[in-house]
């Protein structure tokens, strides 16, 4: 029985001064290992609910909050968010605006210090992440001479040296390439396997994370409307709807579904399509 | 119209950003320019309305030399729209963020208020005219800025990464909005990443690594070249990825055709 | 111009026997030689002073980007020159103190460009600063060539609608900053939000004293250095109130 990472139960939270909550009812529970995309139209409440996760919100985010959220075993609401830094590592968008230090090891070490671990555990910790994540070589590089690839490693670096049981990833390649993105999911899914670390990533571009996920959430206006495989969720919810765009493959599918070809379930990239399409034509 | 002549550009820090590039863009064409990031695409944009000038070569715009006249007076021509939003909206209303230029390029009073009405109305944004630009969705400001430029009617409008952030609907009104300009007989030139943005348009494709041009030809030349999108680091829109792996020798060129030839069994 | 400014403000690395000195070595010998400066009375003092401030420049390999420093200082210095001058003194004291004040420059970027914001912040923090003031500190230094970038693509922005900032009186140009100055400071406010977010994300102010990587520590040369800094400070200025 695989421990719950996240279980979140009647969830709800409004923004001080807003009107309307950012993110309502929300039941989720997330389980130790799991990959989950969360896709979702800007204002969609998909960025409330990441910071929700690692004490964002309420305690820098004022507002109403209603309902529990729990990561491994705790409370967000009444668990300070240093703490809650070493059970969530988070990865922001501007890989620019998340390196505080000069050098790669210093900044890596930067979450280290914070939280007054000593010297040689630090070393250790840094040595580790630096092999993990491919750096060794960049160490002593100032970050305004990396490339934005290499900076979201450092970012992922800097967030798991903590070594937190979640890692969350609010759109961390929207500012990439998509060749250079592809190469950080890649990276985050062997992150997953050799650490069973659970991941939350937050990813617009579903066809760049189509073979990474094993679960996939919808969210509109603030409420959860497609949550599990990712290709069931995208046979049932109606992407234009909610504001994204589905991968030309999946539009496809879902169109010839219309026209009576029976697709099921839909196939997120074209190898697995072909597939699809060889059984249905005799 | 646009034209490059064996244009190299070497930056302050010695790094070559453009090597020998050599190109002609006719007034009215439609053409998309793709590459990894550092393949110096942007830096080919800021050379067409002489923010940058070339190291060597020239570059000529209807026949004069960028070097000799003004940025302001290239920008007249050539509607430039950068990637950032955030770094051009500064007004107090949408308003006054289109006559901004307006007045920069020396229209007069009744023609500002003229061509204001008409952009405000095109982009759908005359229930936002007085709000602050600084207030608006991601979304809202993309369209503001590129209303903002085509207040002042380019004869080509360049676009640096437009569908960055962009949900579904923008992207529609984008494809509007190309659709809209070929029709008047204009330019359009866009630099993106989002090549499944880019292949319904069907369009030139210029792909650029490392400071060069690899290849300037029709989408579905370029899409379909793996070798050469390995080489520029590109990845293979969906559907041309599907006419390669079924040996088409057409190409898929959107859902519709896709959906319609896969039913006929072709 | 923007380059050359973002040049000097940005410290690069080199491997020099000076550079690899602690920094509070370095912090000595700057003030040294600043000290030594400041108490020179005449022109041969003061060329003594940058033939003294010139070796461990040479050795550091920094003599060009010291001499680009200086180039703006000069500006300042000829100013001094001419005031002093136009009130009454004489040339030579006027060139005197002209050329004090670059002196004093050249000893104090003797230490910003042989170290490192990563080694300043360390002092800092070993000068037991409070710690908001020290990050506060060094992130400004780590942003400005991130903010330099940002106002060389809101320029870029801002011409490619019309907007010429070299043209026009005193008046239409500051007018023109406005376009320029409002995005910069919306881009800067953007990024301190985002910042705190990750700050808070990674456990800033958990802990009083926060722990370092690091430890500063004073090895041989670096008491060698030291001490040759102020015995040869003090011999200086010995001898030079004899003569």
């Amino acid at each position: 029985m695989t421990r719950k990472i996240v279980i979140i139960r009647n969830y709800s939270f409004t923004y001080e001064g807003s009107q309307r909550p950012a993110i309502r009812d929300v039941n989720l529970e997330i389980e130790e290992g799991e990959i989950v995309v969360i896709a979702g139209a800007s204002g969609s409440g998909k960025s409330t609910l990441l910071r929700s996760l690692n004490g964002l919100i309420p305690h820098v985010y004022k507002g109403e909050y209603r309902g529990e959220v729990w990561v491994d075993g705790m409370l967000v609401k009444e668990t300070p968010t240093y703490i809650l830094a070493t059970k969530v590592g988070f990865v922001f968008q501007n890989p620019e605006n998340q390196i505080f230090m000069f050098t790669v090891e210093r900044d890596i070490a930067f979450g280290l210090e914070n939280l007054g671990f000593p010297r040689d555990e630090m070393k250790r910790r840094v040595e580790w992440a630096l092999n993990l994540l491919g750096l060794k070589k960049l160490r002593k590089r100032a970050p305004h001479e990396l490339s934005d690839g290499q900076k979201q490693r450092v970012a992922i670096a800097g967030a798991i040296v903590l070594k937190p049981k979640l890692l969350v990833l609010d759109e961390p390649t929207s500012l990439l390439d998509p060749e250079t993105a592809c190469d950080v999911v890649s990276l985050v899914k062997e992150l997953n396997k050799s650490l069973g670390l659970t991941v939350i990533l937050v990813e617009h571009r579903l066809e760049l994370v189509a073979s990474i996920a094993n679960r996939l959430i919808v969210i509109n206006e603030g409420r959860i409307v497609g949550d599990g495989k990712p290709e069931r969720v995208l046979s049932n919810v109606n992407l234009q709807k909610v504001g994204l765009t589905p991968p030309p493959i999946v539009d496809l599918q879902i169109e010839l579904r219309r026209r009576g070809i029976a697709i099921d379930p839909v196939a997120l990239d074209v190898d697995r399509f072909l597939r699809e399409l060889d059984k249905v034509r005799i | 119209m646009i034209k490059f002549e064996s244009v190299t550009f070497i930056r302050p820090n010695g790094v070559i950003a453009l090597k020998d590039i050599n190109l002609e863009i006719e007034k009215n064409e439609l053409v998309t320019i793709v590459g990894a990031n550092g393949a110096g695409k942007t830096t080919l944009l800021k050379h067409m309305n002489g923010l940058l000038k070339p190291t060597k070569g020239r570059v000529l715009i209807d026949g004069v030399d960028t070097r000799k006249t003004s940025v302001a007076s290239l920008s007249k021509k050539i509607g430039l729209v950068f990637q950032n939003p955030d770094h051009q909206l500064f007004s107090e209303s949408v308003e006054a963020e289109i006559v901004f230029g307006l007045k920069n390029f020396g229209f007069d009073e009744r023609e500002i208020k003229r061509r204001t009405e008409k952009i405000l109305e095109f982009f759908g944004l005359k229930e936002l005219r007085d709000r602050a630009p600084l207030t608006l969705s991601g979304g809202e400001k993309k369209r503001l800025c590129i209303a903002a430029v085509l207040a002042w009617d380019p004869d080509v409008l360049v676009l640096d990464e437009p569908t960055v952030g962009q949900d579904l609907q923008n992207r529609l009104k984008l494809y509007e909005v190309i659709n809209e300009l070929r029709r008047r007989g204009k330019g359009v030139i866009i630099v993106s990443h989002d090549i499944e943005f880019l292949w319904p348009l069907q369009a030139r494709t210029i792909v650029m690594a490392d400071g060069k041009i690899l290849k300037d030809g029709p989408a579905y030349e370029v899409f379909m070249d793996r070798g050469l999108l390995k080489a520029a680091r590109i990845r293979q829109p969906q559907l041309a990825e599907l006419s390669t792996k079924l040996s088409l020798n057409f190409p898929f060129k959107g859902v519709e055709d896709a959906v319609e030839r896969l039913l006929r069994g072709s | 111009m923007a380059y050359m400014l973002a040049e000097g403000l940005t410290f690069r690395y080199e491997d020099s026997p000076i550079h690899r000195r602690d920094p509070r070595a370095k912090l000595l010998l700057s003030i040294c030689l600043f000290i030594v400066a400041l108490s020179s009375n005449s022109v041969i003092h003061i060329l003594i002073v940058f033939a003294l401030i010139s070796i461990p420049a040479m050795i550091a390999n920094i003599l060009k980007r010291m001499a680009k420093t200086l180039i703006f200082s000069l500006t300042f210095s000829v100013f001094i020159f001419v005031v002093n001058f136009a009130v009454g003194y004489d040339v030579i004291y006027s060139l005197t103190l002209a050329l004090r004040f670059i002196a004093i420059v050249a000893a104090a970027s003797l230490f910003f460009l042989t170290t490192s914001p990563d080694e300043l912040e360390y002092v800092m923090r070993w000068m037991k600063l409070p710690r908001d003031f020290v990050f506060a500190f060094v992130t400004a230094v780590r942003f400005v060539p991130v903010l330099l970038l940002d106002l060389l693509q809101i320029l870029d922005a801002q011409k490619s609608r019309g907007l010429e900032v070299e043209r026009g009186g005193p008046v239409k140009r500051i007018k023109n900053l406005i376009p320029i100055l409002i995005p910069l400071i919306v881009n800067a406010l953007i990024r301190s939000g985002e910042l705190a977010e990750a700050m808070e994300a990674r456990g800033y102010g958990a802990v009083k004293r926060p722990t370092s990587l690091y430890v500063l520590s004073f090895d041989k040369w670096d008491v060698i250095l030291s001490s040759l800094s102020v015995i040869g400070s003090v011999i200086f200025i010995y001898l030079s109130f004899l003569l």
